[in-house]
């Protein structure tokens, strides 16, 4: 670290424009722990620096008159509070975009956490994460992101089984599955779909089907629809 | 079914709205609003119980080999609305959760929300409120020196750390009928006449809307 060049709040401005690049090509990055870790030295630090002025005895108040140091507190005092809310900022910032992820993979937390990387933006195009490294996304989470996917999962769980009618009569899930996805309306009640990815034998309307790999099938779009959601199948 | 015939996007006679016309209007409402309208779940049971009938009926007359070939396609017809339907109950509860989670550390903390939330909703709010300042605490606050730990400084010229309903947010309102007078930011009255469309911030028609004299569009 450049003393010379160096100011309180650089770091945190790191953190800030990697969140904006995150938004901007709409991927998620690697959890950054270095620099977290180092705006929080630098929020210890800061804090001493206050504590030191504030101790001083020839900043001591007692002959009346104001402070002589309280401009310099302020000062620390400033930059602690913007660095704190940058590092909340980048931590709000990707459950955020993790709770996107999870929404666009019709909630399937497993499937997400070993999802390619790199291929965050899941059915509008083809999930060919090959450019990146072939790393899952797990391995760009923090521990603490993947128990917020969990738990985060858990208390949708709940509200989904949890009547949403008043009167406690059948929960909502019987008749309408929330995670399916809501960008456009269903104009047609079938779809055709190409099998990208083995999925086994699956019960539909018009009976058991088996989708294998490569196979064409015009189906009813509701069987199917978070299949196709999770990326097993293609609409044609 | 509901009448699925000529899409009135602005009925223009409350009196006779079916329940999905009713739920469209409050669809396209919660969507545009800045915050949480009162959640309309009566008439979310009542479509939806409209719906599981209709499901039913339909495999029955699926299941009858008489049914001829215009009754079979009819029930497509029928099919499709059902999902159609169904897609808008989707999209109106997946909104406000939306703006639920949005706001859900000032809900936790603001009773008057709570009456407009379902007991489902109101829950997930808090747990989702309590869920993501564990989740601060985890990552960045407890690492932090003691004085540094709350989650609700109030430093002038700083954003509040919990997010509240913008409700200087622009509208589009669309005067059902003819409404009461309101007051501009600028001192001025307003009064609209059915038909009317306005652009005003939020706050402005908030109780119009309430009372439903107008509609978002």
């Amino acid at each position: 670290m450049n003393a010379a060049s160096h100011q309180f709040g650089d770091l945190a401005t790191q953190l800030l424009t990697e969140s904006r690049r995150s938004t901007a090509t709409d991927t998620l990055f690697k959890y950054n722990d270095v620099l977290v870790r180092s705006i929080i030295r630098e929020q210890r630090q800061l804090e001493g620096f206050i504590q030191a002025a504030l101790n001083d005895p020839k900043n001591n108040p007692a002959n009346g008159g104001e402070n002589p140091a309280m401009p310099t507190i302020l000062l620390y005092q400033t930059a602690i509070m913007r660095n704190k809310r940058c590092l909340l900022a980048y931590h709000h910032h990707r459950i955020e975009r993790l709770k996107d992820l999870y929404w666009a993979v019709g909630g399937a937390v497993p499937l997400l956490l070993s999802m390619p990387s790199g291929s965050s933006n899941v059915g509008s195009q083809q999930t060919g994460g090959a450019a990146s490294a072939p790393s899952d996304i797990r391995s760009k989470l923090s521990p603490h992101e993947v128990d917020f996917l969990r738990s985060y999962a858990a208390s949708l769980l709940v509200l989904r089984t949890e009547a949403f009618s008043s009167d406690g009569t059948e929960g909502l899930t019987e008749d309408v599955d929330l995670l399916a996805p809501i960008t456009r309306p269903p104009k047609d009640l079938h779809v055709l779909v190409r099998v990208v990815r083995d999925c086994g034998v699956v019960s539909t309307e018009q009976g058991a089907i088996d989708f294998r790999k490569g196979h064409r099938f015009l189906v009813h779009r509701a069987d199917v629809e978070h299949l196709i959601v999770q990326g097993f199948l293609e609409e044609v | 079914m509901p009448d699925a015939g000529a899409p009135h996007i602005l009925p223009q006679d409350a009196a006779e709205e079916t329940s999905y016309q009713q739920l469209m209007k409050h669809w396209m409402n919660e969507r545009h609003a800045p915050d949480i309208l009162p959640g309309q779940e009566v008439l979310l049971g009542k479509l939806l119980d409209h719906v599981r009938k209709q499901s039913d009926d339909v495999q029955l007359l699926r299941a009858d080999p008489d049914s001829s070939e215009e009754e079979h396609f009819r029930i497509m017809l029928v099919q499709t609305e059902i999902e159609r339907v169904k897609f808008v109950v989707r999209s109106y509860i997946r909104t406000r959760l939306h703006k639920i989670e949005k706001f859900a550390r000032f809900i936790a903390a603001t009773p008057e929300m709570h009456e407009r939330l379902s007991k489902a909703e109101l829950e997930h709010a808090k747990r989702y409120a309590r869920l993501v300042e564990y989740h601060f605490n985890q990552t960045v606050l407890q690492s932090l020196p003691e004085e540094q730990r709350s989650l609700e400084d109030n430093v002038p010229f700083m954003p509040s750390m919990i997010p509240q309903p913008d409700k200087l947010r622009p509208v589009f309102v669309h005067a059902r009928q003819a409404c009461a007078p309101v007051r501009l930011p600028d001192g001025s009255a307003l009064t609209m006449q059915k038909g009317q469309i306005s652009l005003t911030p939020y706050y402005v028609i908030e109780q119009l809307l309430l009372r439903n004299e107008v509609e978002l569009v």
